[in-house]
Formats: C-alpha cells, structure tokens, sequence
C-alpha cells in the first residue's frame, strides 16, 4: 500500500530522515522538500541533531564477563560415603553396644550358674555362650581391622599431598605472574596517564594565554581611544581660546 | 570458523558454555554500550551488562528463538535498565559526575586527530550526553535503538511493546527536543560538530 504524504507529517518525515519506508512515497518527500523551505528546514535540523549524536561514545572498558562452567552437583549427605574415621566410630559403637548387652544379660565373668529348673532348650535360646560372645568379639575384630587397612591409606594420603602441594605451588606462580603482569600495565598507564595530562595543560595554558592576549589587546584599544578623546578635548578648549 | 549465533545458542542449549562464552564477547561491547546510554554510568552499565547475561544464560533453555538471539538479549538489557531506573527514583542515590579521565582521552585518540579536537568531541559528547538526559526514558531508548544500534522502527515498536507510529513520534519528538536543547548553546555546538 503505497501512503500519501501531506505537509508536516511529521511520521512520513521521520521515516524519511532514516531512509525507511516505500521508495515511491519518499520520492514524493524528496520532492515536496525542494518546494517546501519549512520541511526542508525541518529535516535540515533534524539531521544535525542526528550528526551530534555521533559524537556520544560510551567509554569502553575491558570487558571480560565469562559464564562460569557449571560444577558437578553435590551428592546430598545423607547419600555420601562416610569418612574412614566415622566407619570406624560406628563399629566400636556396635562392639560397644553389643558387649553392654551380653553383660547385662548375664555376667560373662561370673561362675557357671546350676542348671535351671527350666526347659533346656528355652536357656540356650535367651542367653549366649561365652564362646558366642567371644566369637562375636573375635568378628568385630576382625572387621574393624578390615575397615581400617581400607579406610585409612597413609600412602595415597601421602601422595594427595604432594598433589596438592603442586597445586598450591602453581597458584602461587600464576598469581605471582598476575601481579606483575599488573604491576607492569600499571606503570604503562601511568606513563600515558603522565602525558595525556601534560597534553591538555599544554592546550589549556595556550587557551589561557591567547584570551590573555585578547584582554590585553581590548585594554589597550580602550586606552588609546582615551587618550585619543583627552587630546580631542585639549585641543577643541585650545582653539577656544 | 565462525559459528552464527543460532548455532552458538544451540550448543548452549545443550549446555556448552563456551559456546555461551563466545556469543558473550561477540555481543558484550553493544550490550554496555545500550546499557550505559540508558544509564550514564559506567559502572552501573557494566552490572547491567553482566546481569544481562547471567539472565540470559539461565533462561536460554526457554528461549525458542522465536525472536534474534540479539533482540532477546536487548530487551532483557532494556528490562534490567528500566528496574534499575525506577528503583533510583525510589531512592536516588546522589553520584559523582564521571570525570574526564587523562588515560582515556589519550586512549581515544585517532591517529590524526588532534589533542585540540579530542577535547572538541568530549566536549560535544558530553553536550549530547546531557541533553538526552532531558528526554524521556522512552524517547531516549528509541533514539538509542534507531542511532546506536540500528534498529528498523518495527524492531523498536517490538522492543517497547508499542504501534509504530508511536515509535516515530517518539524519534520526532525526542530529536526535536534535541535539537532544541543544542540551539540553545548556539553556535558552539556547531562549530564543534564540524570538528568532529
């Protein structure tokens, strides 16, 4: 749909001041303006204004936004593997636990009591032997002694070390390296810091001494037209007399 | 080779953060620069360029690509600048003016620009700067997006969630206001666009 453009469309104006629009209506613009002082005016103006704004640069910093790589997600804590230390807690706790009730339930260090009256089957069953318990403890033992040559490594925790002390020792060079990369691009900004500011004294100081030469020239004009009226006047009484 | 943003963001998609990495440095300059002509500060534009992203990043999976990657990113930008700007009238917070700093004058300077014309153009862009203070945040946002970065007037009306031709009175009245504000300093700031 081709538009009509009446005068003082100030749309159909825009649109053409940004090269935007129908060819054939901005050919219609392009010659109402030849005629019209007013929009041709108009956009006169409007495209110095745009020209101005060429001039607003944001000062550009250095930018150096990164996304950070996302980490593993962490197991909850309920789901990760307890630490050597506290897999060895728990079975002296079992042990522990274990031992309180067999001495509860029969003293192991008292003497052999006569039989009961009671069935003999229901004794065997409620009270363990002293050799249960003592093949009880026998396991524990064992066990726990597993647990510990698995859990507790002094070689591989050994050799984390020296690990991670690499990684401490590399850290401390890389930020040694920064620092001084630093240190460097800090001295080269002062310098050019030095001589951007010495640059604009020296334009200011040749601004300040031509609006000098300015005053001075303007006071000695004044002084001389003075001068020129007292003469004026001495001479016109002069030939008065 | 140079992968398009569509690719980049497809690798993202699966989690690739280099690739996210990479459409970071490909668009973090045009972010700043929108962020900070909405703003003023350099500061604040720098957060709002990185919280653009983080945004970005954590929302890509619902991105369908619907839109450019690049006009996604502008609006959350435009988003984050609007939050920022209401949250300082809520409680404005008085700042220092940014001064003009040596290091970086000396930085920008081109080749056969002269010290004397460097001055000119800050002193112009700081002119600019200071009258497109005086514009509405609507006005000024669609100057930005149509000067700066080059948007087409349906992009904008896109972008601000408004007709077109809202869009073009917006530009004709915010440039009009513009250009006003710059008469008013009279011939100097002509003299200093011719410099530039």
């Amino acid at each position: 749909m081709i538009e009509t453009f009446e005068c003082g469309d100030t749309g159909a104006l825009v649109a053409y001041l940004y090269e935007e629009g129908e060819p054939e209506i901005r050919e219609v613009i392009a010659g109402h303006l030849t005629r019209c002082a007013a929009c041709s005016s108009e956009i006169d103006g409007l495209r110095l204004t745009r020209q101005s704004l060429q001039a607003w640069v944001p000062p550009m910093p250095e930018l150096t936004l990164q996304m950070p790589v996302p980490t593993p997600a962490r197991m909850p804590w309920w789901r990760a593997p307890l630490p050597a230390w506290a897999q060895a807690a728990a079975a002296v706790l079992i042990f522990g636990v274990g031992l309180s009730v067999g001495l509860v339930r029969g003293d192991v260090n008292a003497p052999p009591q006569e039989p009961s009256p009671q069935p003999v089957a229901t004794t065997t069953i409620d009270t363990p032997s002293r050799s249960d318990l003592s093949r009880l403890e026998q396991r524990l033992r064992t066990e726990m002694a597993q647990m510990r040559t698995t859990a507790a490594t002094p070689v591989r925790q050994a050799s984390s070390d020296d690990d991670m002390m690499k990684k401490v020792e590399a850290l401390v060079a890389q930020s040694e390296e920064r620092q001084r990369r630093e240190f460097t691009l800090r001295s080269v900004e002062m310098a050019r810091e030095f001589e951007a500011q010495r640059r604009i004294d020296m334009a200011t100081v040749r601004e300040t001494v031509g609006q000098f030469q300015g005053v001075a020239g303007t006071e000695i004009r004044q002084q001389r037209e003075a001068i020129d009226r007292i003469n004026n006047f001495i001479r016109v009484s002069q030939q008065a007399r | 080779m140079t992968r398009t943003d569509e690719e980049l963001v497809a690798r993202s998609r699966t989690g690739d953060v280099d690739s996210f990495n990479q459409l970071v440095v490909r668009w973090e300059r045009p972010i700043y620069a929108l962020a900070y002509r909405v703003l003023g500060r350099e500061e604040d534009a720098r957060d709002v360029c990185q919280d653009t992203f983080l945004r970005a990043y954590r929302a890509l999976p619902g991105f369908k690509g619907q839109a450019k990657f690049s006009s996604w990113l502008y609006r959350i930008a435009l988003n984050l600048c609007r939050d920022w700007i209401r949250r300082q009238q809520r409680a404005p917070v008085s700042q220092m003016p940014e001064d003009m700093d040596p290091a970086a004058l000396l930085a920008e300077t081109e080749p056969a620009e002269s010290i004397e014309d460097l001055v000119a153009r800050r002193e112009l862009s700081a002119i600019v700067a200071e009258a497109m203070r005086s514009l509405s945040e609507e006005q000024r946002t669609a100057i930005i997006l149509k000067e700066y970065h080059g948007m087409t007037f349906q992009e904008i009306a896109d972008m601000q969630g408004c007709p077109l031709s809202t869009v073009k009175t917006r530009l004709y009245q915010g440039l009009s206001q513009l250009r006003r504000q710059l008469e008013r300093r009279g011939q100097g700031v002509a003299e200093l666009v011719k410099r530039t």
